[in-house]
């Protein structure tokens, strides 16, 4: 990596020559500095997914837990079984509704603060980020003790005569639900609120002045230029809650496993390295093409808006 | 300016403000509940805090993540300022592929190179604790402060490094000088967001710290999953004013001097995780 980057392409001419090779030291040291990072990474990030996908194609004797190389693609095809297949099923549609719960719940709320004038707009807008900055397994137990089957929420709902008998939510997926809902709700109201205070209010009162409903002009001025946000923020909400690891661990019990959690069983219990690195490259693989076909659709709707 | 805000946008703004903070609130209200079953309030008591702080395990698990958050601190911050110095000087084609690799390192899932990383230390017979922890730390924490460093360098203009370097200050002595003081507001933002998302890391601290090392978020996800005592909510707290305290020290010196934070605040994160 480090020879590629010092072929600079654009590096200007050089000097006559006496200082000539000083330059190509100096040019040289330059590109030392990138050294620290691209090692790290090329080290501790991209080495170990290299690894996981060599372990991906081989296979491991259960009984001695030795694993041998190959190029066998049983890992993969093992994935669509319906044991594996129900948690990625699980995982996906569990991201894309809390997703779109939260584009419901902070659409309203980054308009909110995005029409907010100065110094309620910066409260506002410290309020979403404060549950944000405090501990993430804190705030996760939090949900639990709000959500547990005699916690406030409930008796609250109780003493009002609305709720009879017992309502589980804790250990079920709708409190899985309501955990990554909660815990992603501010990555999508941050970037809907760029996109949302970028709206000109001359055109929201023209589209006023020329008789356009609210919902009309909801739907035909604020939700087109809106588009860039509402992309950025389902990128920052999707990608991480189809990896969610831990918040199914406090909030769904045993019993509401996701992708992750199979994946990680795969290597804690089980101890099928190839079988669990292959789930992790085939989640990676996954996520990678959602994260593509989200940036090329973000940047068409930049160029609109622009 | 003022247009016809539909009123119940506002209303139910309030009411998410209101359910975002209810979970927090109803740790460290629990943390001062004299009963030890959650069933509501029955009295103060400062109890609990004086239970985990007598907890031994407690008090090794925080100084393990004390170890972890600042070694990996140290190594990030050095990585991102070596890495935003690059970033000045570096051709369009050689600073996209390095972009690329610092926010893949923020957008793929922790658990994918976690077990990566598990495979690896234990193919290089490293074994796993506190180094191993921290090796996993510096790849995400290393992305977030590098992103921090170079929005606050393009930011700066080249005028008072080139003034130095015109009066005879050599490379070392414009960059300690002048280039790294201007960083420094910088630095401490990037440098308390490391050490919150260390503390408050899971994933990572769960699958790299073997037998011998084990973060204090580790011990509470462990406590919380086994058996829920209100000790759990006290830890909770402290931890909660430990991450909140860096963050709005960092927050607020955002607003005090010109960093690359904002940058990063449109950016979101995970991630928290």
């Amino acid at each position: 990596m480090a020879v590629q980057l010092t072929s600079e392409p654009n590096a200007p001419a050089p000097p006559p020559d006496p200082g000539r090779r000083r330059f190509a030291v100096r040019v040289a040291g330059r590109q030392l500095l990138a050294l620290p990072g691209v090692g790290w990474t090329v080290l501790f990030f991209l080495a170990p997914m290299a690894l996981l996908l060599v372990y991906s194609f081989g296979s491991v004797n259960l009984l001695t837990l030795h694993v041998e190389f190959g190029w066998t693609l049983s890992n993969y095809t093992q994935i669509g079984q319906a044991l594996y297949l129900q948690p990625i099923v699980r995982s996906l549609a569990l991201s894309a509704a809390a997703t779109l719960a939260c584009l419901l719940i902070g659409f309203p709320v980054a308009y909110t603060i995005a029409r907010a004038s100065g110094r309620r707009q910066a409260l506002l807008l410290l309020g979403v980020m404060i549950p944000f900055w405090t501990s993430f397994v804190v705030r996760t137990y939090g949900i639990y003790d709000v959500i547990a089957d005699n916690g406030p929420i409930y008796s609250i709902l109780h003493s009002l005569g609305i709720v009879h008998g017992y309502i589980h939510v804790l250990f079920t997926q709708y409190g899985v639900g309501i955990g990554v809902v909660y815990t992603y709700l501010p990555l999508m109201i941050l970037p809907l609120f760029v996109s949302l205070e970028r709206i000109d209010p001359s055109l929201l009162e023209a589209a006023g002045d020329l008789g356009a409903t609210s919902a009309r002009t909801l739907r035909r001025v604020i939700l087109p230029l809106a588009v860039p946000g509402i992309i950025a923020g389902t990128i920052l909400v999707a990608i991480p809650a189809t990896g969610e690891y831990v918040i199914p661990q406090i909030l769904g019990g045993d019993t509401t496993l996701l992708f992750g959690n199979v994946v990680s069983d795969q290597f804690e219990d089980i101890g099928n390295y190839p079988a669990g690195a292959a789930m992790a490259i085939a989640l990676t693989a996954v996520l990678l093409i959602v994260l593509m076909f989200l940036r090329s659709r973000s940047y068409k709707a930049e160029a609109a808006v622009a | 300016m003022k247009l016809r805000l539909p009123r119940p946008t506002s209303v139910f703004t309030g009411i998410v403000m209101i359910c975002l903070y209810l979970p927090i609130i109803a740790v460290v209200v629990y943390s001062l509940d004299k009963s030890a079953d959650l069933i509501g309030w029955t009295g103060f008591t400062t109890h609990w805090y004086s239970v985990a702080f007598h907890d031994p395990e407690v008090r090794r698990d925080l100084l393990t993540s004390l170890e972890v958050a600042s070694a990996s601190t140290v190594i990030s911050l050095t990585i991102a300022v070596c890495a935003g110095l690059w970033t000045r000087g570096a051709s369009p084609r050689a600073r996209r592929i390095f972009d690329g690799l610092t926010y893949s390192r923020i957008v793929l899932p922790e658990i994918v190179f976690a077990l990566g990383l598990l495979i690896l230390f234990s193919k290089l017979h490293i074994g796993y604790g506190v180094w191993a922890i921290v090796a996993g730390h510096v790849v995400f924490n290393s992305a977030y402060a590098t992103i921090i460093i170079q929005a606050r360098l393009a930011s700066l203009s080249s005028t008072l490094e080139e003034a130095a370097a015109d009066l005879g200050a050599n490379r070392w002595r414009v960059f300690r000088r002048i280039t790294f003081p201007l960083l420094v507001p910088a630095v401490l933002v990037a440098a308390l967001l490391a050490i919150s998302f260390s503390f408050d890391d899971v994933i990572v601290s769960q699958f790299l710290g073997g037998t011998s090392a084990e973060p204090i978020s580790v011990l509470l996800l462990g406590m919380i999953r086994l058996h829920v005592t209100p000790e759990v909510n006290a830890i909770g707290t402290a931890l909660m004013l430990i991450t909140l305290v860096s963050f709005s020290t960092a927050g607020l010196i955002t607003v005090l001097r010109p960093t690359g934070a904002g940058h990063l605040l449109a950016l979101g994160r995970r991630a928290a995780e």
